[in-house]
């Protein structure tokens, strides 16, 4: 430890940049040459540099360990200095490409690095027959340096490069098949949905710069006081136009200002950001459709880790997050919508991934829902055990995947619940893994899910922000602790239902995927490409069984149903029941939250409630399970097909995921669209009918008017080519009287100067009209003369060229009239003083007052007017 | 001093009449074998002003050398005016210039 202290010193933490950087050489290398690599190496780039940097990440954390122990909670590596920005108000800051890393980016890296490299070794045999391998692997090694830049950028400028990174790799990810129509289509739509949030996210960064004067994390902490002052955010400028048509009370509402605080605007913005990547209402729609993706690419990125890049980011800026009760509750709140929304249209949905998507993005809302109410430790324990467990889901639906589509051969039907059902027997490695990420979900007591999901649920009760010396408008609402809870159980309880409904229809009863492989009619030499599974053609049933995955599948499945089941312990604080306080991620957390754990209070009573809430939660789980045990297996899914036919379009509506689809088709596509038809509209008949129409007839005009000069007869070019040559012939011989003429009007010397020319001879008139017929021509070339004040003169001037042709020209010149009175000469006297002399005094010109005259022999100082400059 | 003095109206007046005499040679005649003579006498003309103008400076030979290299250019020119004329010729089975409009059509 201590060598490794002094090889890495914590001002200038280089480690940093090696475990952001071998990602990325990992997707360079398979980028450029995987093609030309192979299989073999690619595995080895890919997996050994995400392996390397989890190692890398590993000793970032034990040395953060070591070094917080001693108080330092923060290692920074500087890089350069990317740009410099000026100020509002004058000034500048520069803002660095630097990495940092405390408890909780240390955290997430391990998580990124980690996780990430399990889902590496289980692609890399999930995806082994793909052509598109090396393709995959370095996306995902792209994705892996995207996240870490994401995490451990030590200012919101670099945080959005790997959060644009991220975006871009998922995107890449989700269309990664994109011979499909639909694949394209949800990639693209996972990006331009994610573009909206992007928005926020710049709006947030413009407001911080303007109000706090920095970017940078301990900046922005620094100066979140600048956030207390009151913007006006209504009107937009002096007065709503237009608002004097309505009645008067009306207008009289609308012209209010309305005021809100610097913290709560860009609050709201950020949470806006967050919302588009961690697929919150009203976002959240790309993610189920991002289910497009290989399963590898669920769990990593839209399962364990980008998506809660969201999160992270309320995290990281908590302490800004807390200044603004309103906009907590707004994330609060949002987050419990969520929470609930996501998990009542997993209910009918049949597909596994998209209900393990669905589930997603309730388990997202459950994280916004703890960060709102202040709970941020909660909330990013719940990131983590999360990260464990719906990785460990989505790779176990991927194992089932796997297996039902070696039979299948249909990637739509092997993904169907209803086609599943008794894998149990066939692969009980994924069986268990998943048994215990089903525990963890539905929060079986003791699993890390129990602990997570609880702590936030109380949490949600019990805390509430008010932040001191803060006086906002907005107050937390009584009502607020119960409603939020009261989302979060009922959603607990959903989980439990669906998620049991999931485990069971997918693992117990019978197969039902042999009817399918029945009506399956495949010529037999199709089995050559799959070698991966076991082909008898003596096989009594069509197509082999279903078959447990290698182990580079369930080795990773292992170990993450392993942390499922047990990674709680990193911060159980629902052992406090039994008198144990063990909460050592908290701990390790706490110096980052501290200026926001300030803000954050705690109901009266609050200490007493722990059993209360556990009761309730062991109600939601036996509830949400029982109920789906009894529907799906003790009744064998009767209540189910009744209710379904008793109200089936209800159904349908569930089904339809309540249309929310749709209605933004209707309502925003809608409005894009027909702008986008009246672009074309403008562009068809305005830009190209008249602008392009009308300059395309001038040009046309105009080149058949100069056509008739290209008449195509050499003898007509060289035409034109003499009588051009010879006018500028003619041009140049012709003799040319021009002069120069430099006037000094202040000083009255005149002279003109003759331009020269070949051959040329000049003869002079100083004064006069013309030229005396008797004077000869001769070399000079310049007149000079002095003219007193308000005289005037004419030159004449007479040019004769060497064929004797002779030009004229006569220049007139005048001095003009100028008051000379109080004009001094200043002279310097023999003790070194300035002295003025006044000019004789002219006769003064009417209404223009004259100076105080200066007496001779009059001191002067420097700076005096009447001092000439500069001489 | 010299039998040819240092009287140069003569010789600029005879090279005004051979660049004259080229020109409205060019112009006038459709034989562009004509045509490339008469650019030799345009040339010629420009030469001998040169080597004309250049007995006024004792001493400085630019003129003369610079009307040798005006020699040597225009046997290229020639060089490669003569076989555009042979390729044109190949081509219209004429040499006269009015033929040569194809950019023209």
């Amino acid at each position: 430890m201590h060598a490794l202290e002094e090889l890495f010193p914590a001002p200038d933490f280089t480690l940093l940049a090696f475990i952001v950087l071998l990602p990325l050489l990992g997707a360079v290398v398979n980028g450029l040459f995987g093609k030309r690599l192979g299989r073999e190496a690619v595995t080895l780039m890919g997996l050994g540099s995400v392996l390397v940097s989890f190692l890398f990440s590993v000793v970032t954390f034990f040395i953060l360990h070591h070094q917080g122990e001693e108080g330092a909670t923060k290692l920074v590596w500087r890089g350069w200095q990317w740009m410099s920005l000026s100020l509002h108000g004058g000034g500048a800051t520069s803002l660095w490409v630097s990495l940092s890393v405390d408890a909780l980016s240390g955290t997430m890296a391990l998580i990124v690095t980690g996780i990430g490299f399990l889902i590496h070794l289980y692609s890399s045999k999930y995806m082994e027959d793909d052509p598109g391998f090396y393709r995959f692997f370095t996306y995902l090694n792209l994705f892996i340096f995207s996240m870490l830049v994401l995490i451990l950028g030590d200012s919101l400028p670099v945080l959005f490069v790997g959060w644009e990174g991220v975006g871009l790799c998922s995107y890449l990810l989700i269309g990664f098949w994109f011979g499909e129509e639909k694949n394209a289509a949800a990639g693209k739509k996972a990006f331009i949905t994610n573009r909206i949030g992007d928005f926020g996210l710049l709006v947030a960064m413009g407001l911080l710069l303007y109000y706090c004067g920095a970017l940078d994390w301990s900046g922005i902490e620094g100066a979140r006081g600048g956030l207390l002052q009151e913007v006006t955010i209504w009107p937009l400028g002096d007065h709503v136009p237009l608002a004097n048509v309505l009645p008067n009370s009306m207008a009289v509402w609308l012209n209010t200002p309305r005021t809100a605080s610097a913290a709560t605007l860009v609050c709201l913005f950020l949470f806006l950001g967050a919302a588009g990547k961690s697929a919150q209402l009203p976002l959240y729609v790309w993610l189920p459709d991002a289910m497009a993706g290989p399963t590898p690419v669920s769990a990593l990125i839209h399962a364990a880790t980008m998506v809660t890049a969201g999160i992270y980011l309320v995290c990281r800026t908590s302490a800004i997050f807390v200044m603004s009760p309103a906009a907590m509750f707004v994330v609060a709140f949002t987050g419990g919508l969520t929470a609930l929304l996501a998990a009542s249209i997993a209910f009918a949905q049949n597909d596994i991934k998209k209900v393990l998507a669905y589930s997603t993005v309730s388990q997202l809302g459950y994280m916004f829902l703890g960060v709102g109410v202040g709970a941020f430790s909660a909330g990013f324990f719940h990131v983590i055990t999360h990260a464990f467990f719906k990785a460990c889901m989505f790779l176990g639906a991927g194992s089932v995947i796997h297996a039902m589509h070696a039979r299948i051969h249909d990637t739509d039907a092997s993904q169907d619940m209803r086609n599943m059902g008794g894998l149990k027997k066939y692969m009980p490695y994924t069986f268990l893994t998943f048994a215990a990420s089903w525990a963890a979900i539905i929060g079986i007591p003791g699993t890390s899910g129990f602990f997570s999901k609880d702590e936030i649920l109380l949490k949600a009760y019990s805390s509430y922000i008010q932040t001191p010396n803060v006086h906002d408008s907005f107050e937390w609402p009584k009502w607020g602790g119960t409603a939020l809870y009261a989302m979060g159980f009922a959603g607990a309880i959903m989980t439990a239902f669906y998620m049991t409904r999931l485990f069971i229809g997918t693992f117990f009863g019978e197969f039902k995927g042999w009817d399918i492989v029945k009506k399956w009619k495949a010529p037999a030499h199709e089995h050559g490409d799959h070698h991966d599974h076991h082909h008898d053609p003596d096989e009594k049933l069509e197509g082999p069984e279903p078959h447990e995955s290698p182990w580079q599948m369930w080795v990773p499945l292992a170990i993450l149903g392993t942390l499922a089941l047990f990674g709680g312990l990193l911060n159980a604080g629902a052992l406090e029941i039994i008198g144990v306080h063990w909460m050592p991620l908290e701990h390790f957390l706490e110096p980052v939250f501290k200026n926001a754990s300030a803000s954050v209070k705690v109901i009266e009573g609050a200490e007493h409630l722990l059993p209360t809430f556990l009761g309730l939660a062991l109600v939601a789980v036996a509830v949400g399970a029982g109920g789906a045990y009894y529907i799906y297996v003790t009744t064998k899914g009767e209540v189910a097909r009744a209710f379904t036919e008793k109200f089936p379009g209800f159904h349908q509506l569930v089904y339809d995921k309540w249309r929310i689809d749709e209605l933004y088709e209707e309502t925003v596509i809608g409005a894009v669209d027909s702008l986008a038809e009246f672009g074309a509209w403008a562009d068809k008949w305005i830009v190209d009918g008249i602008i392009a129409k009308l300059s395309s007839f001038l040009v046309r005009g105009t080149g058949s008017l100069l056509r008739q000069l290209q008449t195509g007869r050499i003898q007509a070019y060289a035409a034109v080519m003499v009588v051009g040559l010879a006018s500028v012939g003619w041009f140049l011989v012709a003799p040319h009287a021009n002069a120069q003429v430099v006037a000094n009007h202040a000083s009255g010397a005149y002279s003109v100067t003759a331009t020269p020319g070949l051959g040329y001879s000049y003869r002079w008139n100083e004064n006069g009209e013309t030229v005396p017929e008797t004077q000869a021509f001769g070399d000079k070339t310049s007149v000079s003369f002095n003219l007193d004040n308000g005289a005037a003169r004419v030159v004449s001037l007479e040019v004769k060229n060497a064929f004797g042709q002779v030009a004229k020209r006569k220049f007139e010149l005048q001095r003009p009239k100028v008051d000379m009175t109080g004009i001094v000469d200043v002279t310097q006297g023999a003790n070194g003083q300035l002295q003025g002399t006044p000019r004789p005094q002219q006769p003064s010109q009417p209404g223009r007052p004259s100076a105080p005259p200066i007496l001779p022999g009059a001191q002067l100082p420097a700076g005096h007017p009447a001092v000439p400059q500069g001489e | 001093m010299n039998i040819l003095g240092n009287v140069v109206e003569h010789y600029v007046l005879l090279s005004a009449v051979l660049f004259t005499i080229g020109a409205i040679g060019f112009l006038v005649r459709r034989n562009v074998l004509t045509q490339l003579m008469s650019i030799e006498l345009m040339l010629n003309a420009v030469n001998l002003t040169l080597v004309a103008f250049n007995r006024r400076y004792i001493g400085d030979m630019n003129g003369q050398v610079f009307s040798f290299f005006i020699i040597a250019v225009a046997a290229a020119e020639a060089a490669v005016g003569l076989a555009i004329v042979l390729s044109f010729y190949r081509l219209k089975q004429t040499v006269f210039s009015d033929e040569a409009d194809q950019l023209r059509h």
